[in-house]
């Protein structure tokens, strides 16, 4: 057994490592941390030429700092979510979201039901290939100067309602998987778990000023502390009451969103998050057997397939909704190709129920499913003109 | 002229400006403070990124934009109004018959009229001075009187 500290630092300078060799070759660089994860874990490959390649354990302080990635990458999420921006273009929004989540969530439940899975396990999977990739996204938005044409407008849009989406999606999903099992207990716990929400969301949205009182500080220092402090409470109440962690994380990132607090905490939290996050991805490739890849490549074939497919499609059609060219519209549907951390969200979710196919196969497909679409979806923005000018404006 | 705001999650605000039919210049903040700003020649064509600024550059080049003037303010001219009164700031120069006397024997208020209310020496400043304060060379009289009064003031510090 190796100490913990050099096990962490192992950790953290593996991580940093694949993070520079990615942004240098232009790629995302969660993929790279989980490639990174899956070389130094205890799964295969464990040995390169001779060496041991077994450096790092699932050990609990990794663990808990993976979970702290969860809550914090759900907590940023509602930090930057703008009620303002849903409200102001309502109609398009709620539009190209609809359009965006029955087309890409109906092929990942047409999925799981083609490969035999059951309804719960469908679920999982179908939140997996829908949900596209804010971080991954924005970054190549704003790489390709496509942040400044009309062509991000859809494309925020859905992510916009997207975010909605996946805090909704979580909260049920947890309340279900979770619960005890009987239609009518798994009911009671999606209700409880809607109260404790809306408790949130009140707050969030009728205590602005109270949350702004309670956290202002001149001290950075004194500052950071109060809102990793609380926001980790509260996610870990959430989580020993059996509601999901990261919703709870969601809604207490939107009770800071209403405030004047949201630049600070971007500037002050915001490395915080980062290096949680990465440890976040590291560890879903610590955790990650390769072995079972050929278990579900038929799966994830056709998934990359079907649903490359099935977000051209939306975004084609949701950049139709914002009267772009055609061009314009392809883009957006390129653009919402690359899936991410929330895919890895539900698969952690899914890791933590734990029995059959969810303990194994669907966080494998997760896994395997992201390292190809984020590093798929990067390449294919970066591309892009080679693709539309094929299409032809 | 219809400025469009949008948020970009994680990144920050977007900014839109026409210039006119056709170019639309475009501006992005991102949480760090760093501006980027792109035009787009047409509807039609991809936005150009111009260049990005820190916080402090962006910062002086949008007071240069809107007009604001950088020059250092002169002494003499500054004048606040205050009901009736204004306040001066009077320079007091080496041959100035002031110097070496005390503001009693000055006898300033007496007079013009008007009050002296500081008195500015380098860098210190001397509020509310007493009858027994000295004037100096390169002292500033700050004063408050009416616009008479305040000229009534230059002419007894005025050398000639």
């Amino acid at each position: 057994m190796m100490a913990p500290l050099l096990e962490v630092g192992i950790a953290l300078t593996a991580i940093a490592l694949a993070g520079a060799l990615a942004s240098r070759i232009g790629l995302s660089v969660i993929p790279a941390y989980i490639v990174v994860g899956v070389l130094v874990g205890p799964n295969p490959p464990t040995e390169l030429f001779g060496v041991s390649l077994t450096l790092v354990a699932y050990g609990e302080f990794v663990e808990v700092v993976a979970e702290l990635g969860v809550v914090f990458l759900l907590f940023f999420l509602g930090l930057e979510f703008s009620v303002g921006q849903l409200l102001a273009d309502r109609e398009r929004v709620l539009t190209i979201g609809a359009v965006d989540a029955v087309i890409n969530g109906g092929l990942g439940l047409a999925l799981g039901f083609l490969f035999g899975y059951s309804v719960i396990e469908t679920l999982f999977l179908a939140g997996i290939v829908y949900i596209s990739s804010s971080a991954v996204i924005t970054k190549s938005l704003i790489d390709t100067g496509w942040v400044a044409n009309p062509e991000s407008r859809p494309i925020l849009g859905t992510l916009v309602f997207e975010d909605i989406a996946i805090a909704v999606y979580l909260a049920v999903l947890a309340a279900v998987a979770l619960g005890s099992g009987t239609p009518v207990e798994a009911a009671i716990d999606v209700g409880r778990a809607f109260a404790v929400l809306g408790v949130l969301g009140a707050v969030a949205w009728y205590g602005p000023s109270l949350v702004t009182r309670l956290f202002s500080t001149d001290s950075d220092e004194l500052f950071v502390l109060r809102v990793i402090g609380v926001t980790t409470l509260i996610a870990g109440v959430a989580l020993a009451t059996g509601l999901s962690e990261a919703v709870a994380a969601f809604f207490v990132g939107m009770a800071f969103s209403e405030t004047d607090l949201t630049d600070r905490i971007e500037s002050v939290v915001g490395p915080a998050k980062d290096l949680f996050a990465a440890v976040f991805f590291f560890v879903i490739g610590v955790q990650t057997d390769v072995t079972l890849f050929a278990g579900v490549a038929g799966l994830l074939a056709v998934a990359v397939l079907v649903t490359t497919a099935g977000k051209l499609a939306s975004g084609t059609l949701s950049g139709q909704v914002y009267g772009l060219s055609r061009t314009r519209s392809i883009r957006v549907g390129l653009g919402m190709v690359p899936r991410g951390e929330f895919s890895l969200v539900i698969a952690a979710l899914a890791t933590t129920v734990g029995t059959g196919a969810l303990a194994a196969e669907i966080p494998a497909f997760a896994v395997g499913y992201v390292l190809v679409m984020s590093t798929l979806g990067t390449i294919l923005i970066q591309e892009s003109a080679w693709i539309t000018d094929r299409v032809g404006t | 002229m219809a400025v469009y705001e949008t948020e970009v999650p994680g990144v920050g605000h977007k900014f839109e400006l026409d210039l006119d039919r056709d170019r639309r210049v475009i501006v992005l903040i991102h949480h760090d403070g760093t501006r980027e700003l792109y035009l787009r020649p047409d509807a039609d064509s991809d936005s150009e990124k111009l260049f990005s600024l820190d916080d402090q550059r962006a910062r002086q080049l949008g007071s240069i934009l809107e007009g604001a003037h950088f020059q250092p303010i002169e002494a003499g001219d500054v004048e606040v109004p205050l009901g009736d009164g204004l306040i001066e700031w009077t320079e007091i120069t080496a041959d100035s018959p002031l110097v070496g006397q005390t503001l009693a024997t000055t006898d300033i208020r007496e007079r013009t009229g008007a009050s002296v209310i500081a008195i500015q020496r380098d860098e210190q400043s001397i509020p509310n001075p007493g009858p027994e304060t000295t004037v100096e060379a390169g002292d500033l009289l700050v004063t408050l009187g009416t616009r008479d009064e305040q000229h009534a003031v230059d002419e007894i510090t005025d050398s000639n």
